[in-house]
């Protein structure tokens, strides 16, 4: 963060980060590199679904390994409005399909937080966004980094790493030049060690982009606003908050560290006099099928555009067709969720499966509205109100797993690293993961959950929860 | 009992049903959902593109507000109830010129529905009224096109992909199947055409492709055949006519069954079957994940101006003042360039200028001039004949200063010598002496011609009684001899006179 930084020990700490973590798909020439960071206050990593005009924007596939884009994401031009020297684009889960990084064309980052001599088993970094969270896990490397979330993609693999990581409310951050996973579901997140960085580099982001379709309109900002400065004025001083603790993420997942942090942290908000409410929001049990279902549904239609025609790879042996091209040019992983969107789309199962899903996301979103205390700017019956400020619970059910463990899973135990993360990304809500260190140096990921649009809280309490530990 | 036969006679064996869907290309400035210039008929392939029309990652639709204007106009036009609150879906199914993998379209919640339009026997010159049901109009983005080339060196086929149409906005027109004949279909054709014109939405055409158009066709309650690839509203008559020789033929056999729903190609003498259902795609509908909904204020459509539509001006036309007959009001009708002229020309001379034959506006316009450029194989252009030259010559033939005949040969010549278009009538019609006798002063004069004429013709004369027409004969001898510069009537007036004829 300052600006005598050492060129030559930055990239010591790159080379060194990038050979143990391979956290890079692409990295800045040294010579720009060279010039950038004496001259930049911060250093930012971009995950390589997020368009970058110097170089490939990969999304980890194949499928895209030589497509450069002819244009910048909205959030890239700011972040180098904001002064920040740009390292590189970072690995990812193919096209943000994963929770561990371990699906990527261009191989697995493992975990910096972990210690990585002899005997020592590699450890995964979380995903989709495996490579930002590392970046800023890794010593001496990015001050911050973007990510994109989904269902989960900031928030896990910041857990894993022990860095904070920011999943703001749908809308508030420029969709505009990311390359979509599944649109009524993606953000852009920030990760960084530092809890006053973040927020300062979120502030400098949040901001409308005319366009995106999907992004909060300013009168829409400015309501918010409103109702942040009324809950102001009604506080006035000491605030007291009232917790939400959902039962339904009190599931058997949870590992004994996590169960011990979680208890910890409620412990001590209590011992402040704060109030911890269990609560109850059904559906989110139903959380994880529901993400699976809709979010397969957009990406299968999402991912139709890649044949090859007009950029990206293309198989020698396709003519005039693409088949070739995109059993080739697809992971695995892409593939089944390529199939599973179709089948929930095909007129046979339209019904029972996507329409479904979008209701019982519907019926999630009017669960979160009864238990919190602050508006939602969108919500049709506004006589449904709570009194709960933010919900916490855990980020991910454990610390990071090594990555043979995580390969032995099954898809579905593979599904649930998402399983406490996915609630807020299907209902549109801000959520932050927070580092809370139990009994050593590897912390857990604490989640702390707000109404829509109600961002600015997130950092109130994080700043809390950094005290209390 | 003859009425029963007469009716019995007419009364068709089978029973045809047809219901039309049309693409109507919008002529906005940009495409649907991007800033690229709606200019692509004809330019270079691949010039008149945007990075979100060709598909890059990472780009986002943003709709194109002047769209769903052009769009609402049709509705209201068709008199539809307009959805305040539609949505877009995503129909998929791969193709090399569909750059995304799938088509923004509206689905579940269409921009309109339930809209009408009229056929009606007074306007539209069909026997029976038919009331046309719309069923919906969808707006939607059309795709890019592919050209099929075959390499010379290699023999082989590949496609080559022009992707400038990706992404023009479209609206999609649905009907019932309300048609039984074909010429019904040819008369809404022509209408709808017409009326998008008017609405100054597209241009109309079916040679260019800016509006496309298919046939649903059943007979006597048989499964429905869907007819594609009809280029012109001829080709769109014989693929019906043929469709429904088609399946009468098999009906009559008795293989009616045999009739399955599928999609059939016109290929300009028969039709070819295309795809049947069970090869049919499943378009894997659903919502658009980030086109927000179009939500409008109850307002908007009282709010909404349309300019004067066909059907008005046609009404206008045939009735006073101007009382047109319907074939040359609907020719006036079917060509906004010259109806503008005609209304400009009558404005003119009938309303400002006090011309007392309010025919000849119509006549002049109607039958000389457009008479002159068919002739002269021209397309109309109002800037070839000046609507101030035409009133001059109107008024100077309801002034008696020429006649109707001079007139016209007047006309003719500024056709073929437009360059003396400049120069003022009055010197024209002396030079070459066009200008109308003075009757009293020359009635001996016409006396001495029409004497001589019955000299020549005694056959003529004589039979007169027989053949009254040999008078006309007589009148068109004279008028030859004076070179037209004498009204008809004045000669007939004169033979009337020294034949002692009625």
């Amino acid at each position: 963060m300052s600006s005598t930084r050492s060129v030559s020990a930055f990239l010591a700490n790159l080379s060194k980060a990038q050979t143990k973590h391979n956290i890079f798909i692409s990295t800045r020439p040294i010579k720009e590199l060279q010039s950038t960071i004496p001259n930049s206050t911060t250093t930012v990593a971009i995950k390589d679904n997020i368009c970058t005009l110097e170089e490939p924007t990969t999304c980890g596939s194949k499928m895209l390994y030589n497509f450069t884009s002819p244009y910048e994401a909205t959030v890239v031009s700011k972040v180098k409005a904001f002064g920040s020297a740009i390292i590189g684009k970072t690995n990812l889960d193919q096209f943000g399909m994963g929770s561990a990084t371990t699906n990527s064309h261009f191989g697995i980052t493992t975990n910096p937080l972990f210690p990585t001599g002899q005997g020592e088993a590699p450890r995964i970094s979380g995903g989709s966004s495996g490579g930002s969270a590392a970046a800023v896990a890794a010593e001496g490397v990015a001050d911050y980094s973007l990510g994109t979330d989904t269902g989960g993609s900031v928030r896990v693999p910041a857990a894993l790493n022990g860095v904070y990581g920011l999943k703001p409310s749908y809308g508030r951050i420029s969709r505009w030049g990311v390359i979509a996973y599944a649109q009524s579901l993606d953000t852009v997140g920030v990760m960084a060690k530092d809890l006053e960085l973040l927020e300062s580099v979120y502030r400098h982001l949040d901001d409308y982009d005319v366009k995106d379709p999907t992004s909060l309109l300013p009168e829409f900002r400015d309501k918010i606003k409103e109702l942040q400065g009324e809950k102001e004025q009604q506080n006035e001083g000491q605030v007291k908050y009232r917790i939400g603790v959902p039962e339904e993420f009190m599931i058997d997942l949870l590992s004994d560290k996590v169960k011990t942090g979680l208890t910890q942290s409620l412990t001590k908000l209590q011992d402040q006099g704060h109030e911890i409410v269990p609560i109850s929001i059904p559906n989110i049990l139903n959380s994880i099928y529901v993400y699976f279902t809709l979010a397969s549904s957009e990406a299968s239609s999402n991912l139709s555009r890649y044949d090859g025609i007009r950029y990206g790879y293309r198989s020698n042996e396709d003519t005039n067709a693409y088949a070739k091209t995109r059993t080739e040019g697809f992971g695995e992983v892409v593939q089944d969720r390529i199939i599973l969107g179709n089948y929930n789309l095909s007129s046979g199962s339209y019904e029972k499966n996507f329409l479904k899903a979008s209701q019982v996301r519907n019926e999630l979103r009017m669960d979160f509205n009864k238990v919190f205390k602050f508006e939602h700017i969108f919500n049709p019956h506004p006589e449904i109100k709570g009194d709960i400020d933010f919900i916490l619970s855990p980020t991910a059910t454990t610390i990071a797993p090594t990555v043979e463990q995580y390969q032995q899973q099954t898809i579905p135990e593979g599904y649930a690293m998402d399983i406490l993360a996915a609630p807020a990304s299907l209902a549109g809500l801000p959520a932050l993961s927070v580092p809370w260190f139990v009994d050593d140096e590897i912390p857990i990921g604490l989640q702390i959950i707000s109404q829509y649009g109600n961002d600015d809280q997130l950092f109130e309490v994080a700043k809390l929860l950094k005290e209390l530990n | 009992m003859l009425r029963f036969s007469r009716t019995y006679a007419t009364k068709p064996l089978h029973q045809l049903k047809c219901g039309i869907e049309i693409h109507t290309q919008l002529n906005t400035k940009s495409k649907l959902f991007s800033l690229s210039s709606n200019n692509a008929f004809n330019s270079d392939p691949n010039t008149f593109i945007s990075y979100f029309d060709i598909g890059l990652p990472g780009t986002q639709p943003k709709l194109n507000n002047e769209a769903l204007l052009y769009a609402l106009k049709l509705s209201k036009a068709l008199q539809c109830d307009v959805n305040l609150d539609s949505s877009f879906d995503r129909k998929h199914y791969f193709y090399g010129d569909q750059p995304l993998g799938y088509q923004i379209t509206q689905h579940f919640s269409p921009i309109a529905k339930n809209g009408k339009l009229e056929i009606l026997p007074e306007l539209d010159g069909v026997k029976e009224p038919l009331t046309v049901e719309i069923e919906q109009l969808q707006i939607e983005q059309d795709t890019g096109k592919s050209v099929y080339v075959t390499e010379t060196a290699t023999e082989e086929t590949v496609s080559k992909i022009d992707l400038n149409r990706a992404n023009l906005p479209l609206i999609e027109m649905v009907t019932k199947p309300n048609f039984t004949d074909s010429n019904q279909v040819k008369v809404f054709i022509k209408k709808f055409q017409n009326l998008v014109r008017y609405l100054d939405i597209c241009t109309g055409d079916l040679e260019t492709g800016a509006m496309r158009i298919d046939v649903n066709v059943s007979v006597d309650g048989f499964q429905r055949v869907e007819l594609k690839n009809l280029s012109t509203t001829s080709s769109v008559m014989n693929a019906i006519k043929y469709e429904f020789q088609r399946q009468v033929k098999l009906i009559e056999a008795g293989r009616g069954d045999e009739i399955i729903i599928e999609t059939r190609g016109w290929d300009g003498s028969k039709t070819n079957s295309l795809r049947n259902k069970e090869s049919s795609l499943d378009y894997k509908y659903f919502p658009d994940p980030e086109l927000p909904h179009i939500l409008l204020d109850k307002s908007v459509m009282e709010e909404l101006q349309l300019p004067e539509l066909p059907d008005q001006v046609l009404s206008k036309l045939i009735n006073k003042p101007y009382s047109l007959s319907l074939k040359d009001a609907t020719i006036l009708t079917y060509d906004l360039d010259l109806l503008r002229y005609y209304l400009d020309l009558f404005d003119l001379a009938v309303i400002s200028n006090g011309v007392k034959n309010s025919k000849l506006p119509g006549n002049f316009v109607i039958h000389e001039i457009l008479g002159n450029f068919s002739k002269l194989n021209m397309r109309f252009d109002p800037e070839l004949i000046p609507v101030a030259k035409i009133n001059e010559l109107v008024q100077l033939i309801d002034n008696g200063t020429i006649s109707n005949s001079s007139a016209k040969l007047l006309l003719q010549h500024l056709f073929n010598n437009n360059e003396d278009i400049s120069r003022p009538l009055s010197e024209l019609i002396d030079e070459f002496d066009l200008r109308k006798e003075e009757t009293v002063d020359n009635d001996q004069e016409l006396v001495s011609v029409c004497q001589e004429i019955i000299n020549e013709n005694e056959k003529t004369v004589k039979n007169l009684k027989k053949k009254p027409n040999g008078l006309k004969f007589l009148v068109g001898q004279a008028m030859r001899v004076t070179q037209g510069k004498v009204n008809a009537a004045e000669f007939e007036r004169v033979f009337k006179g020294l034949l002692n004829v009625e």
